[in-house]
């Protein structure tokens, strides 16, 4: 069993109700998504150490930060953590450079020598040719990577990220996302991550936890917690499914991306190199199924897939499917009547039919 | 012979403003960040003390500090052991100067303090900073135009300090004779040149500190 990493139970005053909130999680990279208004932001400042409880207890990574039952609570400087607020919180008056510097004083009293950390995080958030900017002339996205290098860069235990996307438009999105996966990859730190957006959070977390009006309704993998939230409020549209690959081979117009070593999948876009690490969304309806492997189909995709669990709680029926040999899961959306007809049942093997322009390229995080 | 009494009424002016500054400074940043930064029992009766000076008559203000420092007061030099040279000196116009200015900067810090949103100084604890260097590297520097244009002000208020001072320090020419008190005598004596070329320079004086002061308070204004 892993170490349990976040272990919270708290309370404090919200405007109009109460943030009550006990949840652990041994997940690295923990989500946090909800309605706004949900407590989200609050729940982050008070493990930061921004706000109090009014009681409870914070533990991060074995670390205890706060216990209201033993009188204990940790003075914001000596938590050791890495806060990204939404509005990144910029110095206006230093430079990105002194921005970055802010902290480092406590990562020399931690790691000895900061200057292979801050020219590390220079180096993953392409930060050099910003140095000597001020942030009232950086654009948001370079606002959010300033700000993330900040708190990286003061040697942090962990990373308190929220909304690091917000604000930001779609195409922005696409590009500041791989800093994160990145940072979430190069510097191997427990983060607490607020978002609305599924995708974000499958592409970023190990398990999410859905607060509602202070509350926690839901803890699990994104893929299981997504489904549920989708099926339970009867939302528009399609589950996605969110999965990551390498490309093998690309030519003018589609490449190759392999899941495993063992599963590929055709994608419709140009100009991926081979080696590339990219995360990939297939929205669940776009998916077909055969029992029997189709032959002459246009569709380049067929993979082989097992059924694991059927979910006809909504008109429609959510199969989740595992692609073999030991691949990722999938989940497809069909109607109750096409279940009946093929007789679909769990440990069944089936066949899941993919066009490659139903692939989307969601995040190419580099080689 | 009037240049170079104009000379001296300028010079014991400047003496006691800047002196009065010096004074009045470090108390009028403390205060000014107590009152925008703290919560504490009897903030409001600080604030008020802090104002008083502002509404009281100078000469109040100015007999106050005589009974202070009178031969047998409070601080005088019987009671002391030694005389602390406060009144009819340049120090205690000085004195006078500095209690009369205070109000004036300490709003004008508060208001700068306030200026700097507190998350930024709570993101510098949160970047393991220490309660100090959160101050002199974030508040101070995020506030250094106001709390400029609250030394200023305190400056310039004690240019045209008259009352207070009057009382305690006298109107002794080349010592305490400043340029308000120079400006009373010269009418008392009937010389309205003198008088005319001395409000002449008031108001150059006056025109000056205050653009300064309010151009630095626009550009404060602008940043947060």
């Amino acid at each position: 069993m892993s170490a349990r990493r976040f272990a919270l139970r708290l309370r404090a005053p919200l405007a109009g109700f109460e943030l009550d909130v006990t949840l652990e999680s041994s997940a690295r990279h923990l989500g946090l998504f909800g309605p706004s208004g949900a407590g989200k932001t609050t729940l982050l400042e008070l493990v930061a150490g921004w706000r109090t409880p009014r009681e409870g207890r914070i533990e991060l990574d074995g670390e205890l930060l706060f216990d209201s039952a033993r009188g204990v609570s940790l003075p914001v400087r000596a938590r050791g953590l890495g806060y990204v607020p939404q509005e990144g919180l910029l110095f206006p008056h230093l430079d990105v450079c002194a921005n970055l510097a802010a902290g480092l004083g406590r990562a020399r009293s931690r790691l000895g020598d900061p200057r292979a950390l801050f020219e590390r995080v220079c180096a993953v958030l392409e930060l050099g040719a910003l140095l000597e900017r001020f942030p009232a002339t950086l654009s948001g996205g370079e606002r959010q990577r300033v700000a993330l290098g900040r708190a990286l860069c003061s040697g942090p235990d962990a990373l308190l990220l929220d909304e690091p996307l917000a604000g930001l438009d779609l195409a922005l999105r696409r590009r500041i996302l791989p800093y994160l996966v990145r940072t979430a990859e190069e510097f191997v730190l427990p983060m607490l991550y607020v978002s609305h957006d599924p995708r974000e959070l499958a592409i970023l977390c190990d398990e999410v936890v859905r607060l509602e009006r202070g509350r926690v309704t839901a803890q699990g993998p994104p893929a299981d917690v997504f489904a549920a939230v989708w099926r339970a409020e009867a939302l528009e549209g399609a589950p996605e499914n969110v999965l990551r690959g390498t490309v093998s081979a690309s030519s003018a117009d589609v490449a190759q991306v392999a899941l495993t070593p063992a599963i590929e999948l055709s994608v419709s876009a140009a100009g991926l190199a081979p080696g590339a690490r990219v995360v990939l969304g297939i929205a669940a309806d776009e998916i077909l199924v055969a029992t029997a492997r189709p032959v002459g189909l246009s569709a380049r995709n067929v993979l082989a897939a097992r059924v694991l669990a059927l979910d006809g709680s909504r008109p429609g029926v959510v199969l989740r499917a595992v692609l073999e040999p030991d691949g990722p899961s999938l989940d497809v959306l069909l109607t109750r009547a096409s279940t009946e007809a093929l007789g679909l049942a769990p440990g069944g093997a089936l066949f899941l039919v993919l066009k490659s322009n139903s692939v989307r390229v969601l995040s190419v995080l580099g080689g | 012979m009037a240049g170079a009494d104009t000379m001296d009424v300028l010079g014991v002016t400047l003496r006691v403003a800047a002196g009065s500054t010096a004074l009045l400074a470090l108390p009028a940043l403390a205060l000014g960040w107590l009152l925008a930064r703290r919560e504490f029992a009897g903030k409001s009766v600080l604030e008020t003390l802090v104002a008083l000076p502002l509404v009281l008559p100078p000469t109040a203000i100015g007999y106050l500090l005589l009974e202070l420092f009178a031969r047998r007061g409070p601080l005088g030099s019987e009671r002391l052991g030694f005389d602390p040279g406060v009144l009819f000196t340049a120090r205690g116009a000085t004195l006078a100067s500095a209690l009369v200015s205070l109000p004036l900067a300490v709003r004008t810090a508060r208001v700068a303090f306030e200026g700097v949103d507190p998350r930024l100084e709570r993101m510098g604890q949160s970047l393991g900073l220490s309660t100090r260097a959160v101050f002199t590297r974030i508040t101070l520097p995020l506030a250094r135009r106001g709390l400029l244009a609250a030394l200023l002000l305190g400056f310039s208020r004690a240019l045209g300090e008259f009352g207070a001072t009057v009382i305690v320090a006298g109107n002794i020419p080349g010592r305490t004779q400043t340029l308000a008190l120079a400006i009373f005598s010269d009418i008392q004596l009937g010389d309205t040149r003198g008088a005319l070329r001395l409000v002449g320079l008031c108001v150059v004086f006056a025109f000056a500190s205050v653009f300064v002061v309010e151009r630095l308070l626009r550009r404060a204004e602008s940043r947060s």
